[in-house]
């Protein structure tokens, strides 16, 4: 228990560029989270529009697309992508990037594990969608056709914003799972967070100093995290009650729970 | 009314990201301009590598980010530091380039040379002919021997003490061939980086890891508990990767080593990054081993 | 194809070794998560206020923090600080102590949707609140809460990935797929059959799931 609290072990948080090389090793967890939370939402509304046509061409492939991912290891699909990428996507991916973005985002492996993310989790929000936009009362869908809209007039401007907007809280709660996620491409040798924390450990002992051992760098990591992911949980909530007060509706979701979860556990009260 | 709010959170979210991209887009300082007596720079011909290379100003360099003394990425300057990446500023310069630096870990490193991310290999490499199939080599830079690093408090002496025990070496080394052959009962831990062998000793997760010595070394100077044995079992040529077949990177990339030999160079970063840890009978000279020879210590199997 | 078939046959003992380790990080981590998660949920609705808090920082703690980092510190950190922890101890806890902070909420939630009017008639008929709880309100709870457990078994599944991946690197289906990718440097053929892997397991949980669903779930 001393080892924890030994001020000596703690030393290393205001010594040096420590704590400043840590904190921009987080920064890019967090830049590879909104940049990719970003694409999934487009991406997981076109997915869940297709999900949820009538024309069985299109939301059957849809469906297993969606399924297949959705079910697999993020892991698993960073790693193999990271080896699978061919190299003049990634070259593209260099060039095309703009130069205001930080360093961090322009190495090409970033494309690897944005696509990772990205296939991952737009498929997770495409579920998340389908059951917001199918939540609403069908009413709304026969009053819209009664007021002489088309089909796509009804999703534009009465279902999809509804449902798009039930979905705010959820996807905030994703965004959170994302950021953890984001810890996974430190497997493919991105430099963010967890090598960082590594980097500190290691040099630590080779060049001497103040010692940085690895409960204490690493339960500072875990830190950042909660701090970061507390605060996106409160937006979230604040969200949810502020849509409650809105609409009289409440999607009262099973807070917080990964992925799937949310939309398999909605309970949908009306007042 | 809650058009409002939501150009307010739709505001709130741009002005966060800008933010976050301000802050971090002009963050890297520029490598800071060696002091080194200005080196000949051979202009290469506009459509050879050297010479595109030269054209775009910088060539990118693999190396290991937690390999010390090789390559160890040091949070008070966030720089990565250590004999590989001397010897990559001495290519550069001698190129007339800036070095651009990134981490090629013992899985990747072949993977980015072949799609082109980065110009060379400079990560602790070991020539082996089963490598020399999808790349080409240089002369060797620098022989490391094998052994094995134990606790202090261990009773592993020899390598078939290691039978039976819990080895730890990284994925795609050749230790963990050499090691199902010289002990084909030891329980083989196989990790993506050094630093994860390292720990895993420390913590007494396995019981004894086993690479160059020189990198083993890296490790003791880390923490003194840990002990070599000294069995110096394989010889351990390390050689600059390079893209297959090409003669003109292959021509300069010699030359460089050659001289960074010939010219002490060699001898300095070696005081620096090794000689200064080890004691007087430890200390090794720059390789007496041609590409050649080797090749032959790691024949293809088969 | 018939390199797809190869790559199979050839390497179908890592792969099916890989995949049983999986299984049963999966099923003991899981085991972990019902006992820790329902302990933590009946803190959180326990009329008691410390318990109530210090339920709430168990679950905003282990829902906030990757795996990974959780990994890290208990494989590499712990055992510094004179805690010896093996592989397989650091992946089940960790794996059960984070998914736990998810079943706990689950519970709450499905506590709740039961409702508080039966509690309050259950104390007023002279039960007592664990009794309450154990007789009454859990096992209905827990009726509700199946679908959620369903797909908290594959996210467990799939981040049970994550221990393969990570420094704990037990040989669980992942690090089975990467080995054999080291050994045969066919990556789309080596990862194809280690998501097929992945996909059996969470493809069969979910069936199961829809058949329990199908006969105990509460409709509401």
């Amino acid at each position: 228990m001393s080892y924890l609290f030994d001020s000596g072990n703690w030393e290393w948080l205001w010594t040096g560029n420590n704590f400043k090389f840590l904190l921009e090793g987080f920064l890019v967890n967090l830049e590879i989270a909104l940049i990719g939370i970003v694409i999934s939402l487009i991406f997981g509304t076109l997915l869940a529009l297709m999900r949820i046509s009538k024309r069985r061409v299109i939301s059957v492939p849809a469906g297993i697309w969606v399924d297949v991912w959705r079910n697999l290891p993020l892991i698993l699909i960073i790693l193999y992508l990271a080896l699978a990428v061919p190299s003049s996507w990634r070259q593209a991916y260099a060039d095309a990037i703009p130069g205001f973005f930080p360093e961090a985002l322009q190495d090409e492996l970033v494309l690897g594990a944005l696509l990772g993310l990205v296939l991952y989790n737009s498929a997770v929000l495409c579920e998340i969608m389908r059951s917001g936009i199918q939540s609403l009362d069908r009413g709304q869908h026969e009053a819209a056709a009664s007021l002489g809209l088309t089909y796509i007039q009804q999703m534009r401007f009465v279902i999809l914003p509804q449902g798009l907007r039930r979905m705010v809280p959820a996807t905030v709660s994703q965004l959170i799972t994302l950021n953890k996620d984001t810890t996974l491409v430190s497997i493919i040798a991105i430099q963010e967070v967890i090598g960082r924390a590594g980097n500190i450990t290691s040099a630590s002992g080779f060049f001497g100093g103040v010692p940085a051992p690895v409960l204490q760098v690493y339960l500072v990591v875990g830190l950042l995290f909660v701090i970061v992911n507390l605060a996106l949980s409160r937006l979230s909530r604040r969200l949810e009650i502020r849509e409650r007060e809105r609409t009289g509706t409440t999607i009262e979701r099973v807070k917080g729970i990964e992925d799937q979860v949310a939309a398999e556990t909605d309970v949908i009260t009306s007042r | 009314m809650e058009r409002k709010r939501w150009h307010l959170l739709a505001l709130a979210t741009v002005v966060l990201a800008a933010l976050l991209f301000a802050a971090c887009g002009d963050d890297d300082d520029e490598e800071p301009a060696a002091d080194e007596p200005a080196v000949e720079v051979e202009q290469y011909p506009a459509d050879t590598t050297p010479g595109k290379i030269q054209e775009a100003g910088e060539i990118t360099i693999g190396v290991k980010y937690d390999v010390p003394p090789f390559g160890l990425n040091n949070p008070q300057t966030g720089e990565v530091e250590g004999f590989d990446v001397d010897l990559g500023n001495y290519i550069a310069d001698r190129l007339g380039v800036d070095a651009e630096f990134r981490e090629a870990t013992s899985d990747n490193r072949i993977p980015l040379l072949v799609d082109g991310t980065i110009d060379l290999i400079l990560s602790t490499m070991t020539i082996t002919e089963e490598r020399d199939l999808e790349i080409d080599f240089s002369e060797p830079y620098y022989v490391a021997n094998g052994d094995v690093l134990v606790p202090g408090d261990s009773d592993i002496q020899a390598l078939d003490d290691l039978n039976g025990k819990r080895v730890c070496t990284a994925l795609g080394s050749t230790y963990a061939d050499t090691i199902k052959k010289e002990a084909p009962d030891a329980d083989l831990r196989l990790v993506d980086l050094y630093s994860e062998c390292f720990d895993q000793v420390q913590t007494g997760s396995v019981d004894a890891v086993s690479t160059d010595n020189v990198i083993l070394t890296g490790m003791v100077i880390q923490d003194d508990t840990l002990e070599l044995l000294g069995l110096d079992y394989t010889t351990e040529p390390y050689g600059i990767g390079l893209p297959d077949g090409d003669t003109e990177m292959k021509g300069f990339v010699d030359e460089a080593v050659a001289e960074f030999i010939s010219s002490g160079a060699w001898q300095e970063t070696y005081d620096e990054w090794v000689g200064q840890h080890l004691s007087e009978e430890q200390q090794q000279g720059p390789p007496d081993v041609t590409l050649e020879e080797a090749l032959k210590l790691f024949p293809l199997e088969k | 194809m018939s390199e797809l078939w190869e790559v199979l046959t050839e390497h179908l003992p890592e792969f099916s070794s890989g995949l049983w380790v999986t299984v049963r990080l999966v099923a003991i981590a899981f085991v972990i998560a019902m006992v820790v998660g329902t302990l933590v949920a009946a803190m959180r609705i326990a009329p008691n206020r410390w318990l109530n808090r210090a339920g709430g920082i168990y679950v905003e703690t282990f829902r906030n923090v990757p795996l990974l980092v959780l990994l890290i510190i208990a494989f590499s950190g712990f055992p510094r600080a004179g805690v010896s922890v093996s592989q397989w101890v650091a992946g089940m806890a960790c794996l059960g102590l984070y998914t736990a902070a998810y079943i706990a909420e689950a519970l709450r939630s499905g506590v709740f949707a039961v409702g508080k009017g039966q509690v309050e008639a259950a104390l007023s008929l002279g039960l007592t609140y664990p009794r309450t709880m154990r007789r009454i309100i859990l096992p209905q709870a827990f009726r509700t809460v199946i679908p959620a457990l369903g797909s908290l078994i594959i996210a467990m599944i799939k981040n049970s990935a994550i221990v393969g991946g990570s420094l704990v690197a037990l040989p669980d289906l992942l690090k089975k797929t990467r080995e054999v990718q080291a050994d045969t440097a066919q990556p789309d053929e080596v990862y194809f059959w280690g998501a097929v892997g992945f996909l059996l397991m969470t493809v069969t949980v979910t069936l199961v799931f829809r058949y329990l669903e199908s006969r105990f779930s509460i409709r509401r």
